[in-house]
């Protein structure tokens, strides 16, 4: 790699490390992730009997075990928004691309510490809330494993998607600026959007809902797909390529508008 | 050697800088002086690569400050002291700058020890005062040992003890052979501490020279007294503009000290006072820059 690249991606790991609410996001990340993806399965286990067991068909070991990330993911876009809005709150900006002017070189570093560090992070998280999922289930009888067909499979991208949305969050600070503008814009994108689309005629709703982000993350995790949903890997590819066109969108802003 | 060549800079409609052009010489301390709003800050930007000229440029030995590889170690620069993350320490925030542009971690520890923060250096910077703040600033200025030095109002908020350390310290970075280009709206200060001095209103060039020629430029006046006032005012009537106090004392100006002597000695006249009236720089700076301050009073209010 280029060497001033790399001293770059160093130079924004030890900012990335050094303020709290970095650590305080990664809290928030994984004790809702592990918090409150246990408490749904244990929800789930108790309930999956009732009313003659209809739970049972839309059951499902892996992604009930993941619910926490619906949750999660909000702590996951604040970080990656803060990564840039916090540098135009406090002007730093204008320090960071004294030592960087090249500001490509700048976003490439961001993009790398964020994204690698959720990666990390989020797979470590998803394996044990699969995991405490998964004893949960056992006393039921419902269990799987990661060797059962497609959960290894949606257990990792469930942290792929939690880097995704990282990205994603980073890219609305980038182009808005402002830390409460890029989290309005995040929650109405994760959690306003989806119930405006619910108020549509079905046959719209069965198109639409399959693009927007938190149903890909749904496909992404679910190992045996859904009606009206992209398969995994196709979920995938288009939650990458609106995090690709967001990302590119702020970098050419970021490179033409004056720090 | 920083080049400014033909650099304008126009936000929508307003014109903040206008084909400024000058270089910037090593070894001396060079004054950026002008009002508040002037484009001073606005210049320094855009040497620094932060904003974007609408035309001309900026160079740092001859490359633009985006080309520079490693821009620490050739321009250090304190544009603003509290453009930081304030909760980050000191030392976490110079590691960062150093990191991205190959400087070691000792250097860190030299910088803060020089600045004289290293007692603070583990402390948030969100809980510094302005001083310690200027000095942090100064601190990252150093850190990749520059031969260009920008500093934007550095004695803004600076208490005495801090502004006489900032006075010499730009004095031996000057004699060390480095270019130091300061900036500040204070003529006072740049009396004492730079030796060349560019003079900008809004956005203009005015002036530049070294302080003493730009204070023998200025028109001073020569302050006469004599017993014998309506005889001497007759004799220097010709030659120059004259000005009676109300002390009985007259202020000659367009002649020379020396001059008005030898007249009073031709005319026979005693004169008991000749004091030429050395105009202070803030008196040649307010009249350089009277037509070009932004938000200037309005003279001659109807009372």
């Amino acid at each position: 790699m280029n060497p001033t690249v790399w001293s770059v991606i160093k130079s924004e790991w030890i900012k990335f490390r050094t303020v709290r609410s970095t650590l305080i996001g990664f809290l928030a990340l994984v004790v809702l992730t592990l918090g409150i993806g246990g408490l749904v399965a244990l929800a789930i286990k108790s309930h999956i009997n009732d009313h003659g067991g209809e739970g049972r068909a839309a059951f499902d070991p892996t992604s009930d075990s993941l619910v926490g990330l619906f949750f999660a993911q909000f702590a996951v876009g604040s970080i990656g928004a803060l990564m840039m809005t916090s540098e135009y709150a406090t002007a730093s900006i204008r320090t960071t691309l004294s030592a960087v002017p090249k500001r490509v070189r700048v976003i490439v570093a961001k993009c790398v510490v964020l994204f690698a560090s959720f990666l990390v992070v989020g797979e470590a998280t998803v394996l044990v809330a699969f995991t405490i999922g998964q004893a949960i289930f056992k006393g039921a009888g419902l269990s799987t494993t990661l060797g059962a067909p497609g959960v290894l499979r949606s257990v990792l991208l469930a942290g792929l998607y939690l880097a995704l949305l990282g990205l994603f969050g980073f890219s609305l600070g980038l182009i808005v600026r402002t830390t409460a503008a890029s989290i309005i814009i995040y929650a109405a994108v994760m959690l306003i959007i989806p119930i405006i689309t619910n108020f549509l005629p079905s046959a719209w709703q069965n198109v639409l809902n399959q693009f927007l982000p938190s149903n890909l993350g749904q496909s992404m995790m679910s190992p045996l797909g859904t009606a009206h949903s992209f398969s995994a890997w196709v979920a995938t590819v288009i939650l990458t390529a609106y995090v690709a066109a967001l990302v590119a969108l702020g970098t050419v802003l970021f490179v033409r508008r004056d720090a | 050697m920083l080049k400014i060549d033909h650099l304008s800079k126009r936000y929508d409609d307003t014109l903040a800088i206008n084909d400024l052009d000058f270089e910037v010489k090593p070894g001396v301390v060079t004054g950026f002086l002008g009002p508040n709003g002037s484009g001073k800050s606005t210049t320094m930007r855009i040497i620094m690569g932060l904003d974007r000229a609408t035309s001309g440029s900026a160079t740092i030995n001859g490359q633009r400050y985006q080309d520079l590889r490693t821009p620490l170690r050739e321009v250090g620069a304190l544009l603003d002291a509290k453009a930081v993350n304030p909760k980050r320490s000191a030392r976490n925030h110079l590691r960062a700058l150093a990191a991205s542009n190959n400087i070691p971690f000792r250097r860190v520890d030299e910088v803060l020890e020089f600045v004289g923060i290293a007692s603070v250096a583990d402390k948030k910077i969100g809980g510094f005062s302005l001083g310690m703040s200027q000095r942090l600033g100064i601190a990252g200025a150093l850190l990749g040992d520059p031969q260009i030095l920008l500093f934007d109002e550095p004695v803004n908020g600076l208490d005495p003890e801090g502004i006489r350390w900032i006075r010499d310290f730009f004095r031996s970075l000057a004699k060390e052979g480095r270019t130091v280009f300061v900036s500040s709206h204070l003529m006072s200060e740049m009396a004492v501490s730079a030796d060349e001095i560019i003079v900008i209103g809004r956005g203009h060039f005015i002036t530049s020279g070294s302080v003493d020629e730009l204070t023998k430029s200025a028109t001073g006046s020569v302050l006469v007294r004599s017993a014998d006032t309506p005889a001497l005012v007759r004799a220097l009537n010709d030659a120059s503009a004259l000005e009676t106090l109300n002390d009985g004392a007259i202020a000659v100006s367009g002649l020379s000290a020396e001059a008005i002597g030898e007249i009073a000695l031709a005319q026979g006249i005693a004169l008991h006072e000749l004091t030429p009236q050395r105009a202070s720089l803030e008196e040649v700076f307010m009249e350089l820059t009277s037509d070009a301050v932004e938000y200037g009073q309005h003279r001659g209010v109807e009372q």
